[in-house]
């Protein structure tokens, strides 16, 4: 099956260090992301994507690789489709250092062509990476849970 | 072997905004010049007229004419580049940005690039290189009153090979 991939790249004028607290910390996530981002965060462990109003595992996987601040790889599936090899995708997330920018890319790959989770991150991911460049930029995420028109953005 | 494409590329960012506001930066110089490599921006947006993004030395880099448009919320017109001699041979893209009120002083943007005419898919690697720094910067002018310092970056390496293949 071909599997499908995007790209969103954003920068942020901060440092790798900060960006990458703000992807692992839970304290940091469920400010931007409306969810706890979970985990050891080493290679083999699981990570838990648990929505801060109700504790609900909305997306679940293992760290893949990690090598703080430059790159983190992890797996990523609806709880549910943890053990369908077909349904479990792949997240890199890339920070480099640029001037006084850190520029993030996050490769989601490993897609299933025409399904409901890719229509969910390409709505998702613009929205969760606006927020994050807002908070560390501002102080003050978008407030991402209570969107118009982004019933998907819940679960991501 | 070139491979050729009518893809389009499109771009999402959510600003902390409204959609007055955002307008105002994507069609006036004072903010164009802050997040688009410096770049001033001419037009009257009525359709059929002209849109100009003129370098700080007021060499024309792109040209084109409105399409659509529809303040603060829609516009499109076709893009012509000028200042680079290996591109400017090349057929029009069409260049569109929408703004859309997403909630309480948010704005959906999103910046569609299509191409019409088939073009080499390696081009499309420059719109991919500089239109989320771009953006990024649109985003960062309009929450924080700042630019970042940012250098425009150069062609990314599958242009310099089209580049290249086109001086042989």
């Amino acid at each position: 099956m071909n599997k499908a991939k995007q790209v969103y790249v954003t920068y942020i004028r901060s440092t790798r260090e900060k960006v990458w607290d703000a992807i692992t910390n839970p304290e940091v996530t469920r400010q931007y992301w409306g969810h706890n981002n979970v985990s050891e965060w080493k290679p083999g462990a699981t990570w838990e994507h648990r929505r801060v109003s109700n504790s609900s595992v909305d997306i679940a996987g293992k760290v893949i690789e990690t090598s703080p601040p430059k790159r983190l790889v992890i797996s990523w599936a609806n709880p549910a489709n943890l053990h369908d090899a077909d349904k479990v995708s792949r997240v890199t997330f890339d920070l480099e250092d640029m001037v006084d920018l850190v520029r993030l890319t996050v490769t989601h790959d490993e897609l299933e062509p025409d399904s409901d989770m890719l229509r969910g991150i390409n709505r998702g991911w613009p929205l969760v990476l606006s927020s994050l460049k807002s908070l560390l930029e501002t102080g003050k995420p978008i407030d991402i849970m209570n969107l118009k028109s982004s019933p998907d953005a819940a679960k991501l | 072997m070139a491979r050729l494409t009518t893809e389009s590329t499109v771009y999402v960012t959510y600003i902390a905004t409204t959609p007055e506001k955002c307008w105002e930066a994507v069609t006036t110089s004072a903010f164009t010049k802050l997040y688009f490599f410096g770049r001033s921006i001419e037009s009257d947006w009525r359709i059929g007229g002209d849109i100009v993004y003129r370098t700080p030395d007021g060499t024309v880099d792109v040209q084109g004419k409105i399409l659509e448009c529809d303040p603060p919320h829609y516009v499109r017109f076709t893009w012509h580049v000028e200042m680079i001699p290996e591109l400017s041979h090349l057929p029009d893209s069409i260049v569109s940005y929408r703004i859309e009120r997403a909630g309480e002083n948010v704005v959906r943007f999103t910046m569609t690039e299509e191409h019409p005419a088939p073009l080499d898919e390696r081009l499309l690697e420059g719109g991919r290189w500089g239109w989320p720094l771009i953006l990024s910067g649109l985003k960062s002018v309009l929450e924080t009153g700042k630019m970042f310092k940012a250098d425009p970056p150069g062609a990314p390496p599958a242009m310099q090979e089209y580049f290249k293949e086109l001086r042989k």
